[in-house]
């Protein structure tokens, strides 16, 4: 009976594994990684949320200022002219800084599995009417030598130290025993020495992997309760972690199977290790990078540079027109520096701006999105950067969460400028009505798991391993006692 | 009745002859390694990586140069086509300058991808560099890219414990260490002929790499880098490399020496080199994390603008403006502004300038501090994991560590005060109080210089890394003393 003997050799192997000190030096190493990993996200998470609640303080703050000022103003109690970039009424200024308005990207039910790219964009952004480089680009305080490391998350315990606690106890599956002398006596166990074999590997992989998912589960139950258990990221990532596993010991069997003696085992796995998880994800990025590079960001600031250049010529020459044109004008209608001027320079400015930063911003994205393409189809030769990219995605600290909140903050910035230059446009003061009716910024609802995570995992992860379990099959069939 | 000949014991070798028995020893290592094909396509795979990351790091380092010299030039053409203008509204306009990248960037780029690469000079403000390029990298880049830094600190490594886990372990499995030792060849004579085989297979491999390296060197430093400095730091770095990989050699010994077999050594090498590599600096780097804080984005700006707010700005009913204004009518004796020989606005916009160096020196000055203090907190465990020793002794080198990134900012900053300054003083000499109109002719923005960037001498750069470079040594000393130590106690069965 096969499956008996599977059962068998599971349950002796099992056995084994509990008097094994690897077994329990594997357990130890999952267990300590994966706490410090949730100790980390959860800190992290922490702090993006105080934040967020700095920023929104911070906004309510100025907005608070604001009124108390258009109040003052309203009421006489203001002696002196104010200068207009002081105004609360002057929506050109207000729009432009001072009421800006706070963007946040909340951390995701499961944002303590994966710090993703969370470390290097602020959880919020001060929306302006300004040009959006002016406000897109504003970065956290981080010591860049930490960003460039990475720290310990639970997607670098899952991509890098999981795979290596499976080969630990799988790389000399047979060659071990081989090793020892007790292959025969293992094989001649049971009818179907394949069955034995299998059964050793079911044994010695699963507990790695009952491990791992057993921690993630603790930990996400403990630090953000039973809700994101039951949701379907949560089953797509212990679903992800049981195929990322199956994938490392299946390959550890395979190369067992060789019949070649245990250090040459541990030597060639720990080179597809490397050339997995560390060789093949470098050469996707650098590949990306050299066939579509990043456009320079600097392309975009010079763009609106130059437009507040050209937009003070076009001003100058305009009242040079109408100065021609209109000869009995006064001076003060024409006169640079007043309050009225400033405003219309000022709106002339970023009108111009913005339109020349959208048209270049819009050519960069484009650059990007190739090369974010490129990678997407090159990830799947390394299940490793398949699987740390489609755990960020399930974290929501991933490059598609971040293009969709990019959306949605492009479609703000549009709807906050307008609410301001409509006003300014029709030479209209900002009341106490319109600071009541500023726009605000939503955040989505929370949506369910893209469909190409599941589809990506499914081709990166789970069919290299399907493929695996029909080689490592046929390898232990043809295994030799000696 | 035959003859038996008894070999001399290793005490009584000249130190002639211990040098011979180490030759001969490399001699037959060397044999063996060029004779397994393995290895050559190991060495010969490896060198292709180190061919690759060298080829797009110049290309990369060539793509970006021109970028930022073409922003440049732009910027340039901006600033001084601004027109007749009012000195402070061109203050506020500003210049922007752009990092030059360190052409051994090709090598390390360490956190170049993490930093940003322009800083923006306005009047009022110190900015911190805009655009860090990882942002736009994607989530897949975090796990690094190819460059000949992550060969030499992460492959190489893994080639000498490869070259050294059966060294003795292997001799021992196959029996002939018991000849090897028959034949009088003392256990410290094996391990130096072994050693010298594997650091000579070590350095066949980085010397041809090296040379490639100081050739793009050559081919890419520019004004803003002296070659010779250039050249002197590249031979620092190999220096650095060769300490970090002379102890994985050593260890690679020592280890496979203490080792019952070849599969122990492998094991126990495999788990040093992952823990180095892999653990040590995340773990090191939330450790640093915990113990060094640093502040928030939003409480450093707080915390600059709440100084700030001790100081007048454009405000002039700040009691510190009147105190300005107080000091200066009494200084040049007169009663009201308007009978000052100077232009009052422009005293106040530079003490309001002067000030503001002061804040931003404290501040900024603070914030690199905590910067380095982490830094040092995560290298200090460098002697033990070489890796968190190499990382910031090779980036320093490379000039790409944040050091280096802070004497670029304070370059800028300084720049920055020369243009405030400037344009201050015009106003203070040529304009009258009150009169708003008063614009500077379209000369004097070619007066002032484009950001000339000169980067620091490969001193300056040691001056940093000191302590790594202690640890190093150490690392090294250790490694040997771990070597020296299982020799010793080499039992050939």
């Amino acid at each position: 009976m096969t499956l008996s003997a599977f059962l068998a050799a599971w349950r002796f192997e099992w056995r084994l594994l509990r008097r094994d000190a690897a077994a329990w030096a594997v357990l130890a190493a999952i267990t300590t990684m994966s706490a410090l990993a949730f100790f980390n996200g959860a800190e992290r998470v922490a702090a993006q949320k105080a934040a967020i609640e700095d920023a929104r303080r911070d906004e309510t703050q100025r907005l608070d200022a604001l009124r108390k000022a258009l109040a003052d103003l309203t009421a006489g109690r203001v002696k002196g002219e104010t200068p207009p970039f002081r105004d609360p009424r002057n929506g050109v200024f207000v729009g432009g800084g001072s009421a800006a308005a706070v963007a946040a990207l909340e951390p995701a039910p499961l944002a303590i599995v994966a710090s993703g790219q969370s470390d290097l964009f602020p959880a919020a952004l001060k929306v302006t009417s300004g040009t959006k480089d002016s406000f897109l680009f504003a970065d956290e305080i981080e010591n860049p030598a930490h960003l460039a490391s990475g720290s310990i998350d639970l997607s670098f315990v899952l991509v890098f130290v999981f795979p290596l606690a499976i080969l630990a106890l799988c790389f000399d599956l047979s060659a071990g025993e081989r090793e020892k002398g007790t292959l025969a006596l293992t094989l001649a166990s049971a009818e179907s020495p394949t069955a034995v074999l299998l059964g050793k590997l079911a044994a010695r992989a699963g507990l790695p992997i009952l491990a791992m998912i057993a921690a993630t589960l603790v930990g996400v139950l403990l630090l953000r309760g039973a809700e994101p258990i039951a949701s379907c990221g949560f089953a797509l990532l212990v679903a992800a972690i049981f195929a990322y596993g199956a994938f490392w010991a299946l390959l550890a069997a395979v190369v067992d199977s060789f019949g070649k003696s245990s250090a040459y085992n541990a030597l060639a796995l720990i080179a597809v290790w490397a050339g997995f998880t560390m060789i093949a994800p470098a050469a996707v990025n650098t590949l990306a990078d050299a066939l579509y590079p990043a456009p320079s960001r600097a392309e975009m600031t010079l763009a609106a540079r130059a437009a507040t250049t050209d937009a003070d010529r076009e001003r100058d020459a305009a009242l040079a027109r109408y100065a021609e044109e209109h000869p009995e004008a006064k001076a003060a209608e024409t006169k640079i520096g007043d309050a009225e001027e400033r405003t219309i320079r000022r709106l002339a400015v970023l009108e111009t701006a913005n339109a020349r930063v959208e048209e270049v911003m819009a050519r960069h994205e484009a650059q990007l999105a190739r090369q974010r393409a490129l990678a997407d189809r090159l990830s799947f030769l390394s299940p490793a950067l398949l699987m740390y990219r489609s755990v960020a995605d399930i974290a929501g600290s991933g490059d598609r969460r971040y293009a969709e909140f990019s959306a949605r903050l492009d479609e703000f910035h549009r709807q906050w400028r307008d609410f301001f230059w409509s006003r300014a446009h029709a030479g209209q003061s900002l009341t106490q009505a319109d600071y009541a009716a500023l726009p605000r910024f939503r955040a989505a609802s929370e949506a369910s798991v893209p469909a190409g995570v599941i589809s990506g995992l499914a081709g990166g992860v789970g069919l290299p391993a399907l493929l695996l379990a029909i080689f490592a099959w046929r390898g232990l069939r043809r295994c030799k006692a000696a | 009745m035959s003859e038996i000949v008894v070999a001399k014991a290793p005490v009584a070798e000249a130190p002639a002859g211990r040098w011979r028995v180490a030759r001969a020893v490399a001699r037959k290592e060397w044999a063996e390694l060029r004779r397994d094909s393995r290895l050559a396509w190991l060495f010969g795979l490896v060198f292709l990586l180190m061919l690759g990351a060298l080829a797009f790091g110049a290309a990369q380092h060539m793509r970006l140069d021109r970028e930022r010299a073409a922003a440049a030039a732009t910027d340039r053409a901006l600033w001084t086509g601004q027109g007749a203008k009012n000195p402070h509204a061109a203050a506020h306009f500003g210049q922007y300058a752009f990092k030059p990248q360190s052409p051994l960037a090709l090598a390390d780029p360490g956190v170049d991808a993490y930093v940003g690469e322009a800083v923006w000079l306005e009047a009022h403000k110190q900015n911190e560099a805009q655009f860090r390029a990882a942002r736009d990298a994607g989530v897949g880049a975090r796990l690094g890219g190819l460059s000949f830094a992550f060969v030499l600190q992460t492959i190489m490594p893994l080639v000498a414990v490869l070259l050294g886990f059966a060294g003795f372990a292997g001799e021992r499995e196959r029996g002939t260490l018991r000849q090897l030792m028959s034949l009088g060849a003392s256990p410290i004579d094996i391990f130096a002929g072994k050693a010298l085989a594997a650091l000579g297979a070590l350095a066949a491999l980085l010397v041809p790499a090296f040379s490639l390296a100081v050739l793009a060197t050559l081919f890419l430093a520019d004004h803003d880098f002296s070659v010779v400095d250039q050249l002197r730091r590249l031979l620092a770095f190999s220096f650095g490399y060769g300490l970090y990989l002379c102890g994985f050699v050593f260890l690679a010994l020592g280890v496979s020496a203490f080792s019952k077999s070849t599969r122990t050594a492998l094991v126990t090498l495999l788990a040093f080199w992952l823990a180095n590599c892999f653990l040590a600096p995340r773990v090191m780097t939330d450790v640093a994390k915990h113990v060094a804080t640093l502040p928030s984005a939003l409480e450093f700006r707080n915390a600059i603008a709440e100084d700030k707010n001790k100081t007048f700005g454009h405000d002039e009913t700040h009691p510190s403006f009147v105190a300005f204004r107080d000091g200066v009518l009494a200084q040049y004796g007169v009663t009201r502004i308007e009978d000052l020989p100077v232009n009052f606005r422009g005293l106040a916009l530079r003490k309001d300038d002067e000030n503001g160096f002061v804040i931003f020196d404290k501040h900024f000055g603070a914030l690199q501090a905590a910067f380095d203090a982490q830094d040092r907190l995560r290298a200090a465990p460098g002697f033990l994991f070489p890796m968190l020793a190499m990382q910031a002794f090779s980036t320093s080198f490379a000039g790409t560590d944040s050091w280096h990134q802070y004497d670029f900012a304070t370059a800028a900053e300084a720049h920055r005060r020369r243009i405030q300054t400037e344009a201050s003083e015009d106003l203070i000499n040529n304009a009258r109080y009150g009169d708003a109109s008063y614009v500077a002719s379209p000369q004097m923005w070619a007066r002032i210089p484009s950001f000339d960037y000169a980067a620091p001498a490969v001193s300056w750069a040691f001056s940093h890394v000191r302590g790594d470079l202690v640890a190093l040594a150490l690392w090294v000393v250790l490694t040997a003393a771990l070597a020296g130590f299982a020799a010793r106690r080499l039992r050939p069965l």
